[in-house]
């Protein structure tokens, strides 16, 4: 994280009578509702319940939580797309409501889906008449972001012959056009391929240097764990927890992973006798060992048998672990 | 105005990429050609009847040409989620919904206006003489294909592409026949039957303000009080449908 987070609070002043404007805060959620009616029923059904959520500037939040969370819902209402049943957002201290409000905003949706009927170059060209951006600063902006997301040389192939990879980076580049101080993804890795998921991932980290504050839900735990500064887990609508990555998950180390060439049968055998898992992985054995009390003496047991140990590593929780450990495997609440 | 020319330009292009519009361009010129064809059977009044077929064919494709592309204009950009990513940018949605509603109507209108071009070089070959009446008509003819494409933008908005196609046709043809609905409550129906003629009458639009072709198929221009009459009157109907578009697109909840 390049920048204070606090850094926009205003310091006390005790020599001044005149206090410092305090800057808004690019994305403010205040008990924001979201209740659909079934359009045959008309039974009620709730989205979003009671969510509140500030964003701070320049940092990259991950909005996570199992299918049906109310993930999409939300982003939808920052975007102005739906409107709040109850509560407030504002972007800037603006209603979303305000195409104003999105002027520097960039979003890419999940999935996105672009005019079959146009090239790259060409959406690009009409994303930016609709930020208004003059045709020049659009064409030079939109053939570096081209160039950056490996789309140059297809700028002008009809994007009905995009791959699902391709639209993503066209998604991506859509979103950065107008050089937002706001980007909004949803699930922005998705048909991307590990090296485009690796230039994503370091596109996004620049633009949060540069200032942009990111909302991003995502259901690829790893790769939000090592991109977002803080996550809100949202679930059944309603915010389970908020934090930072490192907060979430318990900093302790979960169990130590030993991983040996070769291991007698005998030898196993007592390992597991004394708690410890033993598992054949290939043509290697892992032992697990909960307690960090019992590695030296696992390790003493199986020097004497003569294994090559090949490595000994601390497993610590991931967000997947903190996922199955808070909501349950099923996406329930642990009780 | 650069976004809703924006969303227009784009419609232009998404519309004339589509083949349907090649093949009503080429069965109008085929309708527009093969009435030359038909004059020899018309007893000495071929030119009349190649103007009187041609311009009735180039509107009628016209207005098909709106009420079917339009119809799925929105649709397909629900559908497909194409809209969110533009909603999302900086524009209205009533900006959105104009610029599909002049993409629409300028693509309806190049076709209306090829298609006048070619009954215009038809009969000029043909009988030595330029019926420049025709232009009248068909400026008239635009007026209402602007009423037209208005109304199917409004049903679009709210319903289905099957549902959009059935109204807007409905209330083309119920339009061209409004006078007639009048009078023909007034002739001993039921005061129910009669309010509910009267407020139809109001609503629906009177399209027959634009049918030239009587006039001009008899050599007649169409004169400078009926276009301006007529141009005053679509530019005020299809403004206030799309008002009326605008405010129930606005409400409309994207899921």
């Amino acid at each position: 994280m390049p920048r204070d987070r606090k850094a926009h609070l205003p310091a006390p002043s005790l020599t001044s009578g005149l206090r410092e404007v305090e800057p808004l805060p690019p994305v403010r959620l205040e008990n924001v509702s979201k209740v659909y009616r079934d359009p045959m029923t008309l039974r009620p059904f709730t989205a979003v319940d009671g969510v509140s959520l500030t964003l701070e500037r320049g940092e990259i939040l991950g909005l996570l939580g199992p299918n049906g969370a109310g993930k999409t819902s939300t982003i939808k209402m920052i975007l102005g797309l739906t409107r709040p049943t109850r509560g407030v957002i504002r972007i800037e201290g603006r209603d979303p409501w305000d195409s104003d409000a999105r002027k520097r905003l960039g979003y890419l949706p999940e999935n996105p889906c672009f005019y079959d009927h146009l090239g790259a170059a060409e959406y690009l060209d009409l994303v930016g008449a609709l930020f208004g951006l003059s045709r020049v600063a659009s064409r030079r902006r939109s053939e570096a972001l081209l160039a950056r997301l490996g789309l140059a040389a297809h700028a002008r192939k009809p994007l009905r012959k995009f791959s699902k990879g391709m639209t993503q980076r066209l998604g991506i580049c859509q979103a950065l056009l107008n050089e937002p101080s706001l980007l909004v993804l949803d699930e922005p890795m998705s048909g991307l391929d590990p090296i485009g998921r690796a230039e994503a991932k370091q596109l996004l980290r620049e633009e949060r240097d540069k200032g942009t504050t990111i909302l991003l839900s995502s259901h690829v735990l790893s790769e939000t764990e090592s991109l977002c500064d803080r996550v809100a887990i949202l679930h059944r609508g309603r915010v389970h927890e908020v934090g930072g990555v490192s907060e979430l998950l318990s900093s302790g180390v979960l169990e130590w992973e030993i991983a040996v060439d070769s291991l007698s049968d005998e030898r196993a055998a007592i390992l597991r006798s004394r708690g410890h898992s033993v598992q054949s992985v290939g043509r290697r054995w892992v032992v697990r060992v909960e307690r960090e009390s019992e590695v030296q003496e696992v390790l003493r047991d199986l020097v004497q048998e003569r294994a090559t140990i090949r490595s000994v590593e601390p497993r610590r929780e991931s967000l997947e672990d903190y996922f199955v450990r808070a909501l349950g495997a099923d996406g329930r609440p642990a009780s | 105005m650069t976004r809703v020319l924006a969303i227009a330009r784009n419609t232009l292009r998404e519309v004339a990429r589509e083949r349907v519009v090649l093949v009503l361009a080429m069965f109008g010129l085929a309708l527009v050609v093969g009435a030359q064809a038909l004059s020899p059977l018309a007893l000495g009044e071929g030119r009349k009847v190649v103007i009187d077929f041609g311009l009735a064919g180039a509107s009628l494709l016209a207005t098909t040409l709106a009420v079917f592309l339009g119809s799925t204009l929105l649709h397909k950009e629900l559908e497909r989620r194409t809209v969110y990513s533009i909603l999302a940018k900086p524009i209205r949605r009533e900006e959105f919904l104009i610029g599909k509603f002049l993409g629409l109507w300028f693509t309806t209108s190049m076709l209306l206006a090829g298609m006048a071009v070619i009954l215009l070089a038809v009969v000029t070959l043909a009988y030595r003489d330029t019926p420049w009446q025709i232009l009248g008509a068909v400026g008239l003819t635009l007026m209402e294909l602007g009423i037209v494409t208005a109304v199917v933008i409004l049903f679009s908005s709210f319903t289905t592409p099957a549902l959009t196609a059935f109204f807007a046709v409905a209330a083309t043809v119920a339009g061209h026949f409004a006078e007639d609905l009048r009078y023909f409550a007034s002739q001993g129906a039921s005061p129910a039957v009669q309010a509910l003629t009267q407020g139809a009458y109001w609503i629906l639009p009177h399209l027959d303000v634009f049918n030239a072709r009587g006039l001009v198929v008899h050599g007649l221009s169409v004169g400078p009080d009926r276009l301006a009459f007529g141009f005053a009157y679509g530019l005020l109907y299809a403004i206030g449908i799309m008002v009326l578009a605008g405010v129930i697109f606005r409400r409309r909840e994207f899921r």
